[in-house]
């Protein structure tokens, strides 16, 4: 038992190494599939997680997908319902899909997305969450159709994801989205998650009803929101504002 | 603006009520937030036998509030590593030396979690320990951090597998302090130059009279 662990400790650490010294991300590509194959991974993605007004194509950094699979999930926006996608923004353990858990009732496209994946031999998964500084937030999901996740096998996928998702980072080097919204429209969105009126936000800053609803008007567009409630709701969702 | 104060055995006593504000604020955080209730103690403090003179403390401060900081002791010493989570580290054994301090009890004040007070203590950390010929500093996190420190410009080394403690995947790991992460950190957190203080109070006070700048 003990000699088991040991030989995942030595092949986490030689994986870590050798992701140093790693020059591109196809490289990056042939070490995961080697290394994760043996646990019975055949598919991973690390992307960052897109704010309301980003698609997430534009945030992928590395992927070994289905090419049809991941042509049915970008085009039908699946990043927005994904079951997966929504536990990795509420934690930052590393779990397994399976504990992704939807309501088919408030998130019937759950379902469809999880069979959907399963169709193409990504039936078991294992995500891990990231959150960084400055409200930036990724994941490194892995997947297929069998795999060895185990309490012996899981501390050992658990840090070598997490230097792979760091030297794809380092590779790729894209820089942590700034927040879309100004500190007036973020100010704005705060007043009005605590229940603050247009009128009432105004005479708290110090300006005009209409200056206040301008400041909503703009959030709204940077968040496609139909309305100020919906702009709260994502604004809260994507940690643009906190209260 | 969140500064850092440096208190040592050198001017522990003149900065007693910070220590104690940090101490304060350790056990809301540590028992209150974390739920480490075996740290629970009736004066509401959170002080332990690394609380002793041979103790670094980088305390974050905005507007006369402490707001986070961290501890750093010796390695060569008996530390956290060695005592209590030696089973974190793999077979070659505990990371000790002359250069290399081990660092605990890192928080920040719930309140301050969005901004840029991290990076700041991050920066005023960095910059101690190059200032104090320090090369390496160990430490047991919760896993969700090594992607912050890496996303601050740390080179960060694993000692070992994660481990549940508390509850949570813990990891014994090690920070190389250099120049490119001071760099990397300042720029996170918007600063030009230091934000370290390493003043005893009475020249604290002295540089408090308005002067002209050079």
């Amino acid at each position: 038992m003990s000699g088991l662990s040991l030989d995942h400790t030595a092949e986490a650490f030689e994986f870590i190494e050798e992701l140093d010294r790693l020059a591109t991300p196809q490289d990056i590509i042939d070490a995961m599939e080697r290394t994760f194959s043996r646990f019975g991974f055949e598919n991973f993605i690390i992307a960052g997680l897109p704010h309301p007004d980003q698609r997430i194509e534009s945030l992928v950094l590395l992927k070994k997908w289905p090419l049809g699979w991941y042509q049915r999930y970008t085009s039908n926006g699946y990043d927005r319902h994904d079951p997966v996608i929504r536990l990795c923004r509420q934690t930052v353990q590393p779990f397994e899909w399976s504990e992704a858990r939807y309501d088919p009732e408030t998130n019937p496209k759950g379902a469809e997305i999880m069979r959907g994946a399963a169709d193409f031999g990504m039936k078991q998964g294992y995500c891990l969450p990231i959150h960084g500084l400055n409200g930036f937030e990724a994941c490194l999901s892995m997947s297929g159709p069998s795999l060895d996740l185990t309490a012996q096998t899981k501390p050992a996928l658990h840090l070598m994801a997490m230097y792979a998702f760091e030297r794809a980072r380092l590779i790729l080097a894209p820089s942590p989205r700034p927040n879309p919204l100004t500190l007036r429209e973020q100010e704005t969105l705060r007043w009005a998650a605590l229940g603050k009126s247009a009128a009432d936000t105004g005479e708290i800053l110090g300006v005009t009803e209409r200056t206040i609803t301008a400041h909503m008007g703009s959030a709204c567009q940077k968040l496609s929101a139909a309305n100020k409630t919906h702009a709260v709701a994502r604004a809260l969702q994507h940690r643009l504002i906190e209260l | 603006m969140t500064s850092i104060q440096v208190i040592t055995r050198e001017n522990k006593v003149e900065y007693a009520e910070i220590l104690d504000e940090y101490f304060r604020l350790r056990h809301e955080v540590f028992v209150g937030e974390r739920g480490w209730t075996n740290l629970r103690r009736s004066d509401g403090r959170d002080v332990d036998a690394y609380d002793n003179d041979n103790a670094s403390y980088l305390i974050a401060i905005d507007k006369d509030q402490v707001i986070g900081g961290l501890r750093l002791y010796p390695t060569l010493l008996p530390h956290m590593i060695s005592e209590a989570f030696p089973h974190l580290v793999k077979e070659k054994g505990v990371l000790s030396g002359l250069t290399i301090l081990e660092c605990t009890r890192y928080f920040i004040v719930k309140e301050r979690r969005t901004g840029r007070a991290d990076c700041r203590l991050l920066a005023g950390f960095q910059q101690f320990c190059l200032e104090e010929g320090v090369t390496e500093v160990t430490a047991v996190v919760e896993m969700w951090w090594l992607p912050r420190w890496h996303q601050a410009g740390f080179k960060v080394r694993p000692l070992g597998l994660p481990t549940m403690v508390e509850g949570q995947p813990c990891i014994a790991a090690a920070i190389r302090i250099s120049e490119a992460s001071l760099d990397h950190v300042r720029r996170l957190a918007g600063l030009r130059g230091s934000c370290i203080s390493r003043a005893s109070r009475d020249s604290t006070h002295l540089n408090g009279v308005p002067h002209v700048a050079a």
